[in-house]
C-alpha cells in the first residue's frame, strides 16, 4: 500500500475512491499494488458508479417516473451482473474502515478594503432592493484648484499688458533684423522705426503664389538684392509716387516683385527680352529653373502700349542710381 | 416490497410474485431489511462522493438509502475482484515456488508472504467477470 501516495490524481473524488479501493485491497491481504492495478480499479470502481447511475435512471423514466426508487437501482444492479448476495455481510464486515470526507474548502472571506467615509443611505427615489451605494469618494466630486479671478478689470488689463509685451517683443526684433527708419535726423538711431515699404496694389503680396524655398543661397541673394535696392527705393519714393499710373501694370505682370526694386531694372531693360531680363536680374544663376519666375507674356504688350510714358523714368533712375 | 412490481419475467413465481418461492421470498426480506438498516449506516465512500458520480450520469436521489446501496454494491464487486485476484496470486505463487524441486513444505505457509497485487493476477480475475484488461495506450 506504500503505493498509493505516488498516486496523483488531481480530482478529489478519485481521490477518494482510490482510497477506497486501496482499503479494500489491504483488508484482502494485499501488502501492495502496482500503480496500474490500482489505477485500474479505480477507473473500474468510478465507471460503474456512473454506468448503475445511468442504468438506474433509464428505468426509473421507462417506469414514468422522475425520482428514482430502489426497485431501479436493484434491476440495474442484476442487469449488469452484479451479485447482491452478501452484501450485508460485506456492508457490516468487521475492520471497515470509514473514509472522512475531506474538509470543505472555506471561501476566503473578501476583506473590506479601507473604508472611506461613511457610506450614505439611498435617496428617497432609489428603491431599497437595490444596492448600497458605494463609498463617497467615489461620486463626490471635490474641486482641487483655486477660484481663477474673473473680474473683467483684472483680466482686461492682463490682456492689454500681454498685448503691449508681444507688440513691443516683435517691434523690436523687427528693428534689429530689418530695415529702419531713424526719427531723428541725427546717425546715432536711438529710436529706430520699422521701415515702411509700400507695395502699390497691397493686396498682391497676398494673391501671388510662393514656392518653397529648397535652396538657402539663393535665398540669402534674394535678401542681397533687396537690400541693395531698397536703397534705390527709398530714395525714388516719391518718382514711384508719382509714376504709379505707369507702374501698375508693370506690378501685376511682375510675380516675383516684392518690392519696387525689382521692377527698376526690369524697366531699364525692358526692350530686350524676357530671357535676359532674367538673367540681369538674377546675374549669378545660370540655371534657368532656379531663376525667379516670370511672365513674359503679359510683359509683351505692356512695354509696348507704355514705353512713350515711362522712357522719362527709366532715364530718371538710371541717372539716381 | 421489493421486486414485486418491477415487471420482471419469473417462471418460477408464477401468480403470487413474492409469496412464490420461499428462498426468493427470504431473499427479498433479506433485502427489505438491508435497506432499512442502510438507514443510519456510513459507507466506507462519503456519500457525497458517491452522489456526484450518481449525479454525472443523470442519476438524482434525495433518499441517501439508495446511494449508500450503490456504493456498497460497487464496492462489493470491486472486493469481489479483488479476491478473486488474491486467490490467482495464491496459486502462481504456489506453482512458481512448487516448480523448483527444492521443495520445503514446513517453510512457505509459515513465511509471512507479501502479496503484490499485478496486473498478471488481476487480468484473468477480470476475466472471469467477463471484462478485458488492456493496458491503456497512453497510460504512463
Amino acid at each position: 500500500m506504500d503505493k498509493v501516495d505516488a498516486t496523483n490524481s488531481t480530482n478529489p473524488r478519485r481521490k477518494i475512491l482510490n482510497l477506497a479501493v486501496s482499503q479494500i485491497l489491504m483488508e484482502k491481504g494485499f501488502d501492495s499494488v502496482d500503480k496500474e492495478c490500482l489505477e485500474t480499479l479505480t477507473e473500474m470502481l468510478q465507471s460503474m458508479l456512473v454506468e448503475v447511475g445511468q442504468s438506474a435512471r433509464s428505468y426509473c423514466e421507462l417506469s414514468g417516473r422522475t425520482i428514482p426508487v430502489i426497485g431501479d437501482v436493484i434491476v440495474a444492479l442484476v442487469n449488469m451482473g452484479v451479485s447482491m448476495q452478501g452484501i450485508e455481510a460485506f456492508a457490516k464486515r468487521d475492520g471497515r474502515q470509514i473514509i472522512p470526507m475531506p474538509a470543505q474548502a472555506s471561501q476566503q472571506k473578501q476583506l473590506n478594503l479601507l473604508q472611506a467615509g461613511t457610506k450614505s443611505s439611498h435617496p428617497p427615489h432609489v428603491p431599497n432592493y437595490l444596492p448600497a451605494l458605494p463609498d463617497p469618494h467615489a461620486y463626490v466630486r471635490t474641486p482641487t484648484h483655486k477660484q481663477p479671478v474673473t473680474e473683467y478689470e483684472a483680466i482686461r488689463e492682463k490682456a492689454a499688458n500681454q498685448k503691449r509685451d508681444v507688440e513691443k517683443a516683435l517691434t523690436k526684433f523687427l528693428s534689429k533684423t530689418s530695415e529702419t527708419h531713424s526719427l531723428f535726423d541725427n546717425e546715432d538711431n536711438m529710436f529706430p522705426l520699422i521701415a515702411c515699404k509700400p507695395a502699390f496694389p497691397p493686396y498682391l503680396a497676398a494673391l501671388n503664389p510662393t514656392d518653397q524655398v529648397f535652396d538657402f543661397e539663393e535665398l540669402e541673394y534674394h535678401y542681397l538684392v533687396a537690400n541693395r535696392t531698397e536703397d534705390v527705393t527709398s530714395k525714388d519714393d516719391n518718382d514711384e509716387n508719382e509714376s504709379g499710373n505707369e507702374d501698375d501694370g508693370d506690378g501685376e505682370m511682375k510675380a516675383e516683385s516684392k518690392s519696387e526694386k525689382e521692377m527698376k531694372p526690369e524697366n531699364d531693360i525692358k526692350p530686350n527680352s524676357t530671357t535676359n531680363k532674367a538673367i540681369l536680374e538674377n546675374p549669378n544663376i545660370d540655371n534657368p529653373y532656379l531663376r525667379a519666375a516670370t511672365l513674359p507674356k503679359r510683359a509683351k504688350p505692356d512695354p509696348a502700349l507704355l514705353i512713350p510714358p515711362p522712357t522719362p523714368a527709366p532715364a530718371n533712375n538710371a541717372v539716381a542710381n | 416490497m421489493i421486486g414485486t412490481n418491477f415487471g420482471i419475467y419469473r417462471p418460477n413465481s408464477s401468480s403470487s410474485g413474492v409469496s412464490g418461492a420461499p428462498e426468493e421470498r427470504a431473499a427479498v426480506q433479506q433485502l427489505s431489511d438491508f435497506m432499512l438498516q442502510l438507514e443510519d449506516y456510513v459507507p466506507t465512500v462519503p456519500d457525497a462522493v458517491t452522489a456526484h458520480f450518481l449525479n454525472s450520469a443523470g442519476f438524482e436521489s434525495n433518499d441517501p438509502r439508495i446511494v449508500r446501496l450503490i456504493s456498497v454494491a460497487t464496492q462489493k464487486f470491486i472486493s469481489d475482484v479483488a479476491n478473486d485476484a488474491l486467490q490467482q496470486c495464491k496459486t502462481r505463487c504456489n506453482t512458481q515456488s512448487n516448480l523448483p524441486g527444492t521443495h520445503t513444505p514446513g517453510q512457505k505457509p509459515t513465511k509471512d508472504r507479501k502479496y503484490t497485487l499485478t496486473m498478471e493476477d488481476l487480468a484473468p480475475a477480470l476475466a472471469d467477470y467477463g471484462i478485458t484488461v488492456r493496458k491503456a495506450q497512453y497510460f504512463p
